[in-house]
């Protein structure tokens, strides 16, 4: 097993007037940005390639319009990328609204 | 910008060099374009808002230190250290993957059969401790660190070129080198040196171009991390270079009195510490044969100590870029310095950044041509 390069550089001062949670969301922003980045990269090269070997015509993504079947398919992935990521939110949310209704309206 | 760091794959490169897939490209060309971003769209806002703090504090405590208090008090100042850093940390995770991915082709390519040069390293070797302190530049597990493989010397070779934006001459990242033996040059058109050494010569950046510049001398480089030479080596022989690399403190060597004619660095001393750059020049000094010459290369001095802003910049970059030297590297007084370890006809100034040596230009000044353009220069005669 080859050894692996380490990741984290000794020494990180604190940042003055900095929190540490703000730098890690700082951070997790700028790695989902190179992520975003990346992604559309590697689609731009695909559609690039596809259109180079004809595969594509031009304009056709841009014209796409899925049939119903398909509709509802891509409905039902924006709406799993909502419950992913506002989770938090809206666990807060809820936690907040138990905590103004009592124990009787707790979340179970 | 160098056409290097462009989505052109291997324009350049030398054969060692971590090449990137599609994807890593990508992302290493969003780290120079995130870190473009920081300083030309959010750094320049910072300035204008030092700049009112020390209109608003006129007549009062206008330091350095009052002035980073006063900033701290604005939330974008801390946004905009925070993001910078994130940017440098950026650099090094993706590369080090980008390294580790093709480990095996880069280790096949370093075994070389019958190297021109050759590397010794010291498995008893004590690290300075501005080494061991915090690892510069953030690069993760610092210069020294070695695991056997030549793999920190790759990450290092390749996030140097993406971390210079490709602004030091490309993914060679051999302009200081080459400006280092253009000030040799220009000072003494006729030196034939038959000995010369680098000292802190990382991956060899600038040991290569001495090399090629003076092709009938014995080149020596030296540093403190064996995973660096060990790369250092073998990207040489792909250049074609013949190098004596060896593992070793520029404070002190093991090379014999007077053992060389030229001895030089490119920026080490702000990688130091005070104590270890007087020790260094003395060492020099030692190692230098009657008559023969020492250069050492640094980043621009900083002249102008009045600007709080500009003195608060250097200082948080030195902080937050783990730079252990940069205040005392960048304020010395390097002729005196030179002066008192015995060297003689002393000079101090700015070398015009060569792209090749033995093709200038050979100018050489006491004002900076600007960052990048020009870098300071102290040489003298042993």
């Amino acid at each position: 097993m080859r050894p692996s390069l380490p990741r984290t550089p000794k020494r990180l001062d604190a940042i003055d007037g900095a929190r540490p949670m703000d730098e890690q969301l700082l951070a997790m922003i700028v790695g989902l940005t190179s992520e975003v980045t990346v992604l559309r990269a590697r689609l731009d090269a695909c559609e690039r390639l596809l259109s180079a070997s004809g595969a594509l015509a031009p304009g056709a993504i841009d014209s796409f319009e899925p049939d119903p079947e398909a509709a509802v398919q891509r409905e039902l992935l924006r709406k799993a990328t909502l419950d992913k990521v506002f989770r938090p939110l809206r666990e807060a949310a809820e936690a907040e609204l138990a905590a103004v209704s009592g124990p009787a309206q707790e979340n179970g | 910008m160098s056409d290097q760091m462009s989505e052109g794959r291997a324009q350049l490169d030398h054969p060692l060099i971590a090449v990137p897939s599609h994807d890593e490209l990508t992302e290493q060309l969003f780290v120079r374009d995130l870190k473009l971003y920081v300083m030309s769209q959010i750094e320049p806002v910072q300035a204008r808002i030092a700049a009112a703090e020390q209109k608003a504090a006129e007549g009062g405590n206008n330091s350095a230190g009052a002035l980073r208090e006063r900033m701290g008090h604005h939330e974008s100042f801390s946004t905009w250290l925070s993001l910078k850093r994130e940017s440098q940390r950026q650099l090094w995770y993706t590369v080090a993957a980008s390294v580790e991915r093709q480990a095996p082709e880069l280790e096949a390519l370093a075994a070389i059969d019958a190297p021109l040069g050759s590397v010794r390293t010291d498995p008893d070797f004590a690290v300075p401790e501005y080494i061991t302190r915090g690892d510069i530049h953030l690069m993760p597990g610092g210069n020294a660190h070695d695991d056997g493989s030549i793999l920190q010397g790759a990450l290092m070779d390749r996030g140097g070129a993406v971390y210079m934006l490709g602004r030091n001459g490309g993914m060679l990242n051999d302009l200081r080198g080459q400006t280092a033996m253009a000030h040799v040059l220009t000072r003494w058109p006729d030196m034939h040196p038959r000995r010369i050494l680098d000292m802190g010569c990382g991956i060899g950046t600038s040991t290569v171009p001495a090399a090629t510049c003076f092709p009938e001398a014995e080149i020596h480089g030296i540093d403190v991390g064996a995973s660096m030479l060990r790369y250092a080596l073998a990207r040489a022989e792909h250049l074609g270079a013949c190098v004596h690399f060896s593992q070793q403190s520029a404070e002190r060597t093991d090379f014999a009195d007077g053992s060389f004619d030229l001895v030089f660095s490119c920026v080490m001393f702000h990688e130091t510490s005070q104590a270890a750059t007087m020790a260094i020049i003395a060492e020099s000094r030692r190692l230098l044969r009657p008559g023969g010459v020492a250069v050492h290369l640094e980043v621009p001095l900083l002249h102008d100590n009045s600007d709080a802003w500009v003195e608060l910049s250097g200082e948080l970059e030195a902080q937050y870029n783990n730079e252990p030297n940069w205040r005392g590297a960048l304020s010395s007084d390097y002729r005196s310095l030179f002066e008192a370890a015995g060297f003689s006809a002393v000079e101090t100034g700015y070398q015009a950044t060569s792209p090749a040596a033995r093709k200038g230009p050979f100018r050489y000044s006491p004002q900076s041509e600007g960052v990048f353009r020009s870098w300071f220069v102290v040489s003298g005669i042993a």
